[in-house]
């Protein structure tokens, strides 16, 4: 019943938003200054070979040859079938590129996030077992100074740190296996500084809870007490911030990417906007949010599956 | 054979002892209760004994557990008979058990883990299913805590506590929020453990409990124990005058009060009924009220009470059924006290503000608070307080002198000394009635304690508790 | 909601930061018109070290880092003030308009809220972006947005349950109308809530800006801004590695301060 409830709010979600995106990027294509059409069609067949006829054919596949309300109509009706056009730029279509670059973000997302629960959860528990430690403090101090440095800056550094030859941005790309190490390294910092945080906190506040001094009174050892009463009780508040801290992982991807040009929606989003190029905004800002949202159901399924008094 | 001898055992937060030089012993099959009220120490001795003080307080002496002598911070010796040995049953049972376990494994987890290490899961299982049977359980073992009711939340700390094998029980406020029923069960559970070659430590603010534990009674005031000796002989013939003043405010010893002489009806109520879920509260309720009336509901938790106090305000919708409020008087006249004063009071705003802001809506003089204030013996100064720094008895006090500037025809006061001390409810109580007689106001108590309702009330409404869903 | 009712008085590191964010409004305010024009160029004097003329240094194209970064930092501080206000007003009415009225308006306003979480607030702003590329207002434009779902989510949820407590139904039965209890009951209430969100609004206001600028879809240069500073400098960093520091410090700054103003809660 829980599980129906949240998958369909879900889904509205994911509905709303696709319809939000794809307006916007309707009234977009309409609202660029100049001729639409033209600059698309020049951009994919080179300035000298553009001809009227070329460009008409575009002005019909961007359905800048009809009224606005029925255009509007059927974009919609596109979008709804996942019919997202061709790139204005490269002429391939929206749904392949994305789906390519999707691809890369997922391990990116998934390497930072695996990151940062290996050093977030680890040390968030030692300094939930020992809190008020000298080594709780100092991690704390220390994820307290990260969480002030936005990703994009701690991107900087490790640019500068570990590239100190550059003359320009670093060409990172895809090139070999240890090109994830950085940008998902730049993610994961701040991500396990927050773990670090939330997870002592509830593993502090567990082990001070009434349950956990009842579960060593009725004669559980200490290591029992903490297997059978404190883990999942501090997993519950961890998972939800995890579901929280999908927003910044999404924004992050944008500026990451681009920033060590890993070849992910992120950064092919930020060359559709120097391109103008509307199908590919729309489709790469669909798949991150869609993205976005399907994590968020996933992160709700976990949370329900840890927390029985949710169900 | 001597369960525990505890030899001038004090509690020291600071330099300030908040336990001093306590001495008691408990023998063999037989109880011990510690009387008090509430911030006399009591709990913290308590977990002295245990060996689970909290961090920053310091205590001395010795405690003697099972012929095993230990100075007072000599923790880790005391901690090896944990669940086994001697056991803990805190109050609160409620935040005891884990929020996220089903509370039959709750149960079964201590007979695998602590009583034998070799049981099988299944056994164990079987063991504390057992349990649940005698202690009237059944049906709740796939429940988590959170689903349950304080009496059945209760039962169930005490079957995890029991099920360890421990003899030496210490037990802390078993009967705080549970209705007359529920306390005479418990206690009753906690003598059976006494009689079958254990031994059982009771602190509580109940002279009712204590009464019915028999046993032994020591009597504790900031920190220290002021009288102790046969349950009979100190509650027959008191020696402190704390315990006599304690004693004298059990609402038991209440008598009744001269009631005023009926007049004209202020509420009739045709027909009440409510469900809650699949439970029906009550039905088809008829309730006339007259001016100046004492009128009092009773029943057991869960019962509706509250449910039908905020109906007769209006506050609730009934599911079918009218309530009819006297129409010559502005809506204002009918008030409510509530069960926690603090939650009634904007937290942010002094006292002082809190009344004023009444004064001016309605424009009246301060005089008149100065007057009742006088009326509550409450000093003008508190007003300058926040509702959080004042003590509940105090911040009750205050309610009653906010609804009754308003010279109400009708007072619904829900469980209004539930949370206080003895002596502080039987004060409140006897104010609350002195000055209904001079507002010429009607009153709707609603209290578990079928005694405070005898003494107050002319007329008794009882609720039984919820029936069970129709088929 | 809260465990203690009285009103906590600010801490010393609140104190701490809001100190910091005068200073760095004060920067924002007199760097501009003591370092002259930010565009002006002077090949002659390129990356300059700091010294008492130039007090910051000259970039790459000998401009005054001072005046840039005094017009960059009252340009971030602007939006944010923008902002958050744009955002806050309508999310506090309409937060107390869904826990005050009737299940109808709560659940309408609801799930346009849900919807407009669904879409992480940076993606919104780039959207609004290709609108009008280096514009400024697609920045304050969809920062409002985005933002105001998050007064309206905290704001509804704690007057949902004030309004069904026993304070404001005492209030109530004294005969007090909404007016009361909105200025006793639920202000006092909110406004400890609104100081963290809005501290939060604005931290997330300057970093979009910044984060955009970096990547290049924010404002264009030459108009200074931190973010497109970043990106400017960065290739000059071996040579003088002060002036990308400069941007950076000012922004970690600014987010520094607002974070201790916010105090130990998070909401993220």
């Amino acid at each position: 019943m829980t599980v129906a409830r949240l998958f369909l709010r879900r889904l509205v979600q994911a509905l709303l938003v696709s319809l939000m995106v794809s307006t916007l990027s309707f009234f977009m294509m309409r609202a660029l200054p100049g001729d639409a059409a033209m600059r698309v069609a020049a951009a994919r067949y080179g300035h000298d070979l553009v001809t009227a006829r070329a460009a008409d054919a575009v002005r019909a596949e961007l359905k800048l040859d009809r009224p606005a309300a029925s255009a509007l109509f059927s974009w919609w009706g596109d979008m709804l079938r996942l019919k997202l056009g061709t790139s204005a730029v490269t002429a391939a279509p929206v749904v392949d590129e994305v789906s390519h670059q999707l691809g890369y973000t997922i391990r990116l997302a998934l390497a930072s996030m695996g990151i940062a629960l290996l050093f977030g959860l680890v040390l968030g528990v030692l300094c939930g077992l020992w809190p008020g430690s000298v080594f709780d403090q100092a991690w704390r101090a220390l994820a307290a100074a990260i969480r002030a440095v936005p990703p994009f800056i701690l991107g900087l550094f490790l640019i500068v740190a570990f590239s100190v030859e550059i003359s320009a941005l670093p060409a990172a790309g895809t090139m070999d296996s240890t090109s994830l190490v950085l940008p998902a390294l730049t993610l994961a910092v701040g991500l396990s500084a927050g773990l670090i945080r939330v997870t002592r906190d509830a593993l502090k506040s567990v082990t001070e809870s009434g349950y956990f001094a009842f579960a060593r009174t009725k004669g559980l050892s200490l290591n029992q007490a903490l297997l059978r009463h404190a883990l999942r009780n501090a997993a519950a508040p961890v998972t939800a911030y995890l579901s929280v801290q999908l927003v910044f992982l999404i924004e992050g991807v944008v500026a990451v990417e681009t920033l060590f040009a890993w070849p992910g929606i992120g950064h092919a989003l930020v060359h559709a906007i120097y391109a103008r190029d509307v199908p590919m905004i729309q489709g790469t800002v669909m798949a991150m949010a869609l993205l976005f949202v399907c994590l968020s159901a996933l992160a709700d399924f976990a949370i329900l599956a840890i927390d029985p008094r949710r169900r | 054979m001597t369960f525990l001898d505890v030899r001038d055992l004090s509690v020291h937060a600071g330099t300030t002892a908040v336990v001093r030089d306590v001495s008691l012993r408990l023998e063999e099959s037989q109880t011990y209760t510690l009387l008090g009220e509430t911030g006399s120490g009591k709990s913290l001795l308590a977990q002295a004994i245990m060996g689970n003080l909290p961090a920053g307080l310091r205590p001395s002496g010795s405690i003697t557990v099972f012929g095993e002598s230990s100075t007072a911070d000599e923790t880790v010796k005391r901690r090896r008979l944990w669940g086994h040995s001697m056991a803990l049953l805190p109050q609160e049972p409620w935040l005891a058990l884990d929020p996220t376990m089903r509370v039959l494994s709750q149960v079964a987890e201590t007979y695998q883990r602590v009583r034998r290490p070799s049981e099988s899961r299944e056994s164990a299982r079987k063991r504390a299913t057992g349990d649940f049977l005698t202690l009237g359980l059944e049906g709740a073992e796939r429940k988590l805590p959170g689903a349950l009711s304080g009496g059945m939340a209760q039962r169930t700390a005490f079957a995890a506590v029991r099920s360890g094998g421990a003899r030496l029980l210490i037990v802390d406020e078993p009967t705080k929020g549970l209705d007359a029923g529920l306390r005479d069960s418990i206690v009753s559970m906690l003598k059976q453990v006494a009689a079958n070659d254990g031994a059982v430590l009771t602190i509580t603010h109940d002279v009712a409990a204590a009464r019915s534990l028999g046993g032994t009674i020591g009597v504790m005031l900031d920190g220290e124990i002021v009288e102790q000796g046969p349950a009979a002989q100190v509650l027959a013939e008191p020696r402190h005058d704390y315990t006599r003043r304690l004693l004298a405010a059990d609402p038991q010893t209440w008598g009744p009060r001269t009631q005023p002489p009926p007049l004209g009806p202020v509420l009739a109520a045709n027909g009440l009924s409510k469900r809650f879920g699949h439970h029906q509260l009550f039905a088809n309720l008829d309730i006339e009220i007259a001016a100046d009336e004492r009128f009092a509901v009773i029943g057991p938790s869960g019962s509706g009470k509250t449910t039908l106090g905020g109906m007769l305000l209006g506050l609730v919708p009934p599911d079918s059924g009218s309530v009819w409020r006297r129409s010559d008087v502005p809506a204002w006249k009918f008030q409510k006290l509530y069960q926690d004063p603090i939650a009634a009071f904007a937290p942010r705003a002094s006292l002082r503000t809190s009344l004023r802001d009444v004064v001016s809506r309605h424009n009246l003089g301060w005089k008149e608070v100065e007057k009742w204030l006088d009326r509550t013996r409450l000093r003008a100064s508190l007003l300058d307080r926040l509702p959080d720094q004042v003590s509940s008895g105090e911040l009750q006090r205050i309610a009653l002198v906010r609804v009754l500037l308003l010279r109400p025809v009708l007072l619904v006061a829900d469980e209004p000394t539930s949370r206080l001390d003895p002596i502080t409810q039987q004060e409140t109580i006897e104010l609350l009635a002195e000055c209904l007689v001079d507002a010429g106001c009607a009153l709707v108590l609603v209290t578990h304690d079928p005694a405070i309702a005898g003494s107050l009330a002319s007329r008794v409404l009882t609720l039984n508790p919820p029936s069970p869903p129709a088929p | 909601m809260t465990t203690s009712s009285a009103f906590k008085p600010m801490t010393r590191w609140q104190w701490a930061g809001l100190a910091i964010l005068a200073l760095t409004a004060l920067f924002s305010l007199v760097a501009p018109v003591v370092g002259g024009d930010p565009l002006v160029q002077d090949l002659d004097h390129v990356m300059v070290k700091p010294s008492a003329a130039s007090p910051l240094g000259t970039d790459h194209l000998g401009r005054s880092m001072l005046a840039r970064l005094g017009h960059a930092a009252r340009l971030s501080l602007l939006l944010a003030a923008l902002s958050v206000l744009t955002a806050a007003i309508p999310g506090v009415v309409l937060g107390v308009a869904a826990a005050w009225r009737s299940r109808w308006t709560d659940t309408m306003l609801s799930t346009i809220a849900d919807g407009v979480l669904a879409l992480p607030g940076l993606l919104l702003i780039v959207l609004l972006t290709a609108f009008a590329p280096g514009r400024f207002w697609p920045f304050y434009v969809g920062l409002s947005l985005a933002l105001w779902v998050e007064y309206f989510r905290v704001v509804r949820a704690s007057a949902q349950s004030l309004l069904r407590g026993p304070q404001v139904e005492a209030s109530r039965l004294l005969g007090f109308g909404p007016a009361y209890i909105v200025r006793r009951h639920l202000l006092p209430e909110l406004f400890p809530l609104l100081r963290t969100l809005m501290t939060f609004g604005a931290a997330t206001s300057v970093l979009s800006l910044a984060a955009l600028g970096l990547v290049g879809v924010g404002l264009r240069p030459p108009t200074p801004e931190l973010g497109t500073m970043m990106i400017e400098l960065l290739p000059h960093y071996q040579e003088a590695p002060w002036l990308i520091a400069e941007p950076i410090l000012i922004l970690l700054f600014a987010v520094t301060g607002l974070a201790l103003v916010a105090g130990e809660r998070e909401f993220r």
